[in-house]
């Protein structure tokens, strides 16, 4: 087996008594595409959320390339390595396609006020990397002409590339995808397995929470299953389908 | 192509307002406004700040008089009653001021919406009261009188001519400042926080460290221009910095538009002129006129008076330059 990317031991998170993560332990593989399925309430974007430090951990620990990430606040989990999309999209609405982008970038770029006020040489040289850059992921998604539109007139599933985009723009190593099949049409589903496809390509890692089934069967490598806060399954897509637990979280259980 | 035409149409714009600002004093032309123009170019220091904070990072504050009021009460104390050098003691109220927001903006800037407009309305009014109370160093409601002008040299700002080209060389250079920082990395940035935080954090923004630190820039705009306005009236006292002027303020920002840079001079002109010319009549009942200007604009056009307008003119240049190309 390769590296892992991404390491929870142990892993809890409690609001108050309601306990929704308990004991997850996951190990994700580098340069793989993963899934985290489970009916709703289990617990996934929960543990995206701890993951990406939205939430401190209650107990365990998350270790991102071997190195445990602590208490480290989400800006600094960005600017690590690890982007993330939202389930409810959240664009930057006051902004056009492309400044969405180039804010994506802001880990990756560093003069500040000062250099911004008086228009030092360095800021110039950064703001062209910085747009180049965001057009090439713009490209990337497919979005290349809507540059100057104002990100909200786009319809929701291009809005959803773009918040993938923006999130590459983190130049992330792991990227969390939440839902982004949600509300696409057909024709949009496959153009984003394809995009996801690509990412991996550039050796980025992805994880995605999903309740498309086809979708998800057909690009994860690896399917993680958890249901009320724990991991119940965890395998390749033939193997998740056939264990007995995952069919009864899904259908319900029968009781004598 | 377009982008080459409309640019050049904006330093022409610009290059007709300087023009215009710099023959305001002279008698010939408009010299009877050159004390109003100076207060406005004073509030127009402060409204940027607030339009930073407000209209681009979406951070509300009713109590940007404390920082005004700040700004005004260093210079004052510091070259009257200690003698300090006039512009090392506006220096030196620009770092304190600067400071104190640091210090205050870490706790106050975690609260959201009404709760940081109710606690920034708090500092607006306990800072007012402390200016009129500790009379030992302020002077008390009454004031204080004698603070000396500003010098370069042996040139004294001694004239509203004089001090006019001063006030709006600040003016403008905060303008020009803030509007470099609007469209930087920090500027998307803070544009980022008021469209969701959330997101702004997922991409590597520290929020909490960029609203403390337009929180202190906003203030120290309002320092500086509190410390030239003691230097322009040579009296300081607690009235200008009361809870109605960050009223003000806020309706300066919003007539000209909450993120628009330019529109700032329009707004804190507009007020101006309202406040000091058109509404003396109305004595206190001023506010009401405020409240009104205020509850319209929101409702009818949100952006601002000023964004208003430039889209006016942008359509009808529009619809003038089609029927050109028709024919």
């Amino acid at each position: 087996m390769r590296e892992s990317i991404l390491e929870t031991r142990s892993l809890s998170k409690a609001f108050g008594g309601l306990v929704a993560l308990d004991k997850v332990d996951l190990a994700i593989e580098a340069g793989t595409i993963s899934a985290i399925i489970g009916p709703n309430g289990a617990g996934k974007t929960t543990l995206f959320n701890v993951i990406t430090g939205v939430y401190p951990v209650s107990d365990g620990e998350i270790l991102f390339e071997g190195k445990p990430l602590k208490s480290a606040p989400a800006h600094k989990r960005a600017s690590l390595g690890i982007a993330r999309t939202f389930q409810n999209v959240l664009l930057f609405g006051n902004m056009t396609v492309l400044e969405n982008i180039m804010t994506g970038q802001h880990p990756r770029s560093h003069y500040g006020f000062l250099g911004a006020a008086l228009r030092l040489p360095r800021a110039h040289r950064e703001e062209e990397t910085i747009s180049l850059n965001a057009m090439k992921y713009l490209n990337m998604v497919g979005l290349g002409t809507f540059a100057g539109q104002n990100s909200m007139s786009l319809p929701l599933g291009q809005q959803k590339l773009l918040t993938i985009a923006r999130a590459l723009a983190t130049e992330p190593r792991l990227i969390l995808l939440d839902e982004p099949g949600a509300g696409l049409n057909t024709l949009e589903k496959r153009e984003l397995s394809d995009l996801i496809h690509r990412i991996r390509e550039t050796g980025i890692s992805v994880i995605l929470v999903e309740h498309d089934m086809p979708l998800v069967m057909g690009i994860a490598e690896w399917i993680i299953v958890l249901d009320s806060g724990q991991k119940i399954a965890e395998g390749t897509a033939a193997q998740v389908q056939k264990d007995q637990r995952v069919i009864s979280a899904y259908l319900g259980e029968e009781t004598d | 192509m377009l982008a080459m035409v409309k640019g050049k149409w904006v330093y022409l714009v610009i290059a007709a307002l300087l023009a215009f600002l710099i023959l305001i004093p002279f008698d010939w032309f408009l010299g009877h406004y050159t004390t109003i123009m100076i207060f406005i170019g004073i509030s127009t220091m402060v409204t940027v700040g607030l339009c930073l904070l407000m209209g681009y990072t979406g951070q509300v504050s009713l109590g940007q008089a404390a920082f005004y009021g700040l700004g005004a009460y260093f210079s004052a104390v510091l070259s009257k009653t200690y003698s300090v050098n006039p512009w090392l003691a506006m220096l030196i109220a620009a770092i304190a001021t600067g400071a104190f927001a640091y210090v205050i903006g870490y706790p106050i800037l975690r609260l959201r919406g009404n709760y940081l407009a109710m606690a920034t309305l708090g500092l607006g009014i306990i800072m007012w009261i402390l200016f009129g109370q500790l009379s030992q160093f302020t002077g008390g409601p009454d004031g204080m009188a004698g603070i000396p002008y500003l010098s370069i040299g042996g040139f004294i700002f001694d004239t509203s001519f004089k001090r006019y080209f001063l006030v709006w060389f600040f003016c403008l250079a905060v303008l020009f400042i803030s509007q470099n920082i609007v469209r930087s990395r920090s500027g998307r940035a803070l544009r980022a926080i008021h469209g969701s935080e959330a997101a702004a954090e997922s991409v590597g923004i520290n929020v909490a460290r960029f609203k403390v630190k337009i929180f202190v820039l906003s203030a120290v705009y309002a320092s500086l221009a509190g410390s030239l306005l003691v230097h322009h009236l040579r009296f300081v006292s607690p009235q200008p910095f009361d809870f109605l002027a960050s009223v003000k303020f806020v309706v300066m920002a919003v007539i000209g538009g909450l993120a628009s840079i330019w529109g700032a001079i329009f707004g804190a002109g507009t007020t101006r002129i309202l406040s000091d010319e058109l509404l003396l009549g109305f004595g206190e009942w001023d506010v009401v006129v405020y409240g009104a200007i205020l509850i319209i604009v929101m409702i009818f056009m949100p952006e601002g008076l000023f964004v208003k307008l430039k889209e006016l003119i942008g359509r009808w240049r529009l619809r003038y330059a089609e029927r050109g190309s028709e024919t």
